[in-house]
């Protein structure tokens, strides 16, 4: 029965022939109903499916012992795959860090001792003006030669070992132990290797969430890669809880407790990033398509030149340029606005000011605020911009090399210069949880501007983590006040 | 002038008398205003507008639509049909929520866009809950199912039609894996329960949740689901089985997924290895291995005899 009651006359009536195929097409269309389109598709692909079947001929009869399902069973097993995993990890940091050291001393050494005062010779001796010496120098080429030293080498290591790993076909079998943790939080198990390829640049973690083929779980996982505790974030947490937190204990307890409080904000970081993919699953990201498919390719061995090359180019060399192009405004932005004076008082003292009591409330300051700020390009510049502006604030010329210049000093003298800067225990333990919990530096933020292609999941990602960190700095401030009242 | 609110009411008025009138039930100026929870003043304002509009026509205490509300009626049920069938299909949205949403889009899509959004899900015939689709030009043909009800013990029938009203009944039917085009077997009936299978797995239901699901019972030879499968869940490791076919509940990319991996009936599945959390499972299929999570593994139906496609 064919409900034709509202249905308008043709206008122009058609020959009786024609008119009759098209009720029938009409009629059967209705007959068929719903899944005759997927009814379709499916006898397509069976048919094809059978064709290969019958046609396909493997030359070679399964061996008896099967070298893939014997690794695959191990490195899945109830027993070997969680502490196999653990170690192959622990060994990829442990090298990228211990080795990152001896390329970034000589980088530095290079850049900043070298190449900076042979730069600083030739200014003077071609005669450019004050200003322009030190916007040029002091401000754009000192901020890029931080970033490439205390960045370049760790991510030169980090990337190649990953994609090792990555090729020899371990890593599939990573994201197949831990989805089921993912699977709770409503994310991916192939969000773990976002993630810990976020441990070694957010930027690079953001793109490689192009694994991940639904949508809504690539999503959560661009979102929330913020919460890996990159590698620009890595030497602040160090110095901070190697000067505030290992004091608290004897000398020879230092070195593990600070390890241990380092450690502890990474942790942090991943329990943050399983409770936003939790809430983000459940609120804003309900709707989003999702789907799921992890397909564990066979083991071979790796393409080891090509791999080290390819991973060069398309990971170190593509973040490291995405890094210049965004330390080299910032490294003017930080020489002009210590060096741009009103009435006497520079424009940073002016912001470092007006920004103290907002800090404060935080158990941070105006200074550190100010270097998130001017920082957002770079993280690997907190520190140098946090103790040049300590020194411009508290006026301990003895330390650093004027005004708008970044350094860097020894434990003993920064710990000096950070306690006459007002700075205490309280600071140091929020200025960890801010790093750690702060919006991406512009590197990321335009890498997911690029990979999500909307402003509205850019603006989510930049701010959110902006908002938890300000939000767990107050909530600390607040109850150590209150302790240390009640102490 | 007409306000963006008033034409959302008047809408629903017109929803509301469509179906007043296919239930045969009376659209009264009360129960106009009780459905779109508005006084009866506001009602009879609205109503008189659309009066005026040539929607709608008093009939002593009842309204009924004339044929241009009738029509204007049938393109907001297709834009809200569309709109469930698209949020079943394209998105992660859930069954519970598909008619809320539906129920707000169903007013702000232009035809262009209620057009374009056919196209772009293949026309589709029949909304998630096996509720025909007007076309463009007003047609449809009902679903023409009896109540699951009705059947006699022992017959087989295909499910058409899902009430999904009101929605704790509706939840249930969801949270027991009943979706229309599913066929299934009546075992026993009485004034307690409704014993029902579908492949292997037994169903039990109150009559009157029962009652929401409709049903066309099928001559035994037009079951094309007799083979007895179960889901790919149970396989355990180390046994090999067959596909039987996809559930019809999973559709859109999950099902294109399915396929593109080469899941397809007569394919061979071996159960390999268990993640050592518990989930997923991963599967040789077709010389690859595949993880799937319990729930997807749940989809695809097997049968442990293994027939060779080998000539």
């Amino acid at each position: 029965m064919l409900n034709t009651g509202q249905m308008n006359p043709p206008d122009n009536a058609l020959p009786n022939a024609a008119q009759d195929i098209l009720d029938t097409a009409n009629r059967l269309r209705w007959e068929v109903g719903n899944s005759a389109h997927e009814k379709i598709v499916e006898t397509i692909y069976t048919d094809a499916a059978r064709i290969a079947d019958r046609a396909v001929v493997y030359p070679d009869t399964p061996p008896r012992f099967n070298l893939d399902r014997t690794i695959d069973h191990l490195v899945t097993s109830r027993i070997w795959g969680f502490p196999l995993m653990i170690l192959l990890f622990t060994l990829v940091f442990w090298i990228t860090i211990v080795g990152a050291n001896y390329p970034s001393a000589f980088l530095s050494w290079l850049l900043l001792d070298e190449v900076y005062p042979l730069l600083k010779e030739g200014s003077a001796f071609i005669g450019l003006p004050w200003w322009l010496d030190g916007l040029l120098l002091d401000g754009m080429y000192l901020a890029t030669a931080w970033v490439i030293a205390v960045m370049l080498p760790p991510m030169a290591i980090f990337f190649p070992l990953f994609t090792l790993l990555e090729d020899f076909g371990y890593l599939p079998r990573v994201a197949f132990n831990l989805d089921n943790i993912f699977k709770k939080s409503g994310a991916h198990g192939k969000q773990s290797l976002s993630m810990m390829m976020g441990f070694g640049c957010n930027a690079a973690g953001v793109v490689s969430t192009r694994v991940i083929d639904s949508p809504r779980e690539r999503l959560i996982a661009i979102i929330t890669n913020n919460f890996a505790l990159c590698n620009g974030r890595w030497p602040t947490q160090i110095l901070i809880a190697t000067l505030f937190v290992g004091a608290l204990v004897p000398a020879y307890l230092g070195g593990i407790i600070s390890a241990l409080a380092v450690v502890g904000v990474a942790m942090l970081g991943v329990l943050m990033s399983f409770a936003v993919s939790w809430s983000l699953s459940r609120t804003w990201l309900k709707g989003e398509a999702s789907t799921f498919s992890l397909e564990l390719p066979p083991y071979r061995p790796p393409r080891f030149w090509q791999t080290i090359y390819t991973s060069l180019i398309d990971r170190t060399i593509y973040v490291l340029w995405r890094a210049i192009v965004f330390a080299l405004p910032a490294g003017a932005a930080i020489w002009l606005i210590a060096n741009i004076t009103i009435g006497g008082t520079s424009l940073a003292a002016y912001m470092v000011n007006f920004l103290n009591p907002l800090g404060l409330i935080f158990g941070l300051n105006g200074v550190i605020l100010l270097a998130y700020v001017v920082a957002i390009p770079a993280n690997e510049i907190v520190i140098p911009t946090v103790l040049m502006l300590t020194v411009l604030m508290t006026g301990a010329s003895q330390y650093g090399a004027g005004a708008g210049v970044m350094f860097e000093a020894s434990h003993q003298e920064t710990m000096t210069l950070l306690q006459a800067g007002g700075w205490t225990l309280l600071t140091a333990v929020n200025l960890m949880l801010f790093s750690l919990l702060h919006n991406p530096c512009s590197t990321t933020i335009y890498t997911i501007y690029k990979e999500t292609g909307s402003r509205r999941w850019t603006t989510v990602a930049a701010l959110l983590p902006l908002v938890m960190g300000f939000a767990v700095t107050f909530i600390v401030a607040q109850v150590w006040r209150l302790f240390s009242l009640m102490g | 002038m007409i306000t963006v609110t008033e034409r959302i009411l008047s809408e629903d008025v017109l929803k509301h008398i469509y179906k007043c009138e296919g239930d045969g039930r009376r659209a009264t100026l009360d129960s106009i205003a009780g459905v779109l929870q508005i006084n009866q003043d506001e009602a009879s304002t609205l109503v008189s507008k659309m009066a005026a509009h040539d929607l709608l026509q008093l009939q002593g205490e009842e309204f009924h639509l004339t044929e241009a509300g009738q029509n204007y009626a049938l393109q907001v049920i297709r834009a809200h049909r569309l709109w469930e069938r698209y949020l079943a299909d394209e998105t992660g949205f859930d069954e519970a929520q598909w008619h809320t949403q539906a129920e707000h889009h169903e007013h702000h899509l232009s035809p262009d866009e209620i057009e374009a959004l056919s196209a772009r899900l293949g026309h589709p015939t029949h909304d998630p809950h096996g509720d025909p689709i007007p076309s463009a030009n007003g047609q449809y043909m009902p679903h023409g199912g009896q109540p699951l009800t009705s059947l006699e013990p022992g017959q087989y029938a295909r499910v058409v039609h899902i009430e999904d009203e009101p929605p704790i009944v509706y939840a249930q039917l969801v949270a027991e894996g009943l979706y229309p085009d599913i066929e299934l077997r009546l075992k026993e009936i009485s004034a307690e329960r409704v014993q029902f299978f579908v492949g292997e797995t037994e169903h039990l239901l109150a009559p009157i949740v029962a009652r929401n699901i409709s049903v066309r019972p099928l001559s035994p030879e037009e079951v094309t689901e007799l083979t007895p499968a179960e889901p790919l869940s149970s396989l355990k490791i180390g046994e090999t089985a067959q596909v039987v076919r996809l559930s019809p509940a999973c559709r859109g990319p999950e099902r294109r997924r399915f396929m593109d991996l080469g899941i397809l009936p007569g394919t061979v599945i071996k159960a390999e290895m268990v993640s050592p959390s518990g989930d997923p499972t991963a599967y040789l299929i077709r010389r690859s291995l595949i993880g799937l999570r319990k729930e997807q593994a749940d989809q695809i139906y097997i049968t442990r005899d293994v027939v060779s496609n080998r000539p």
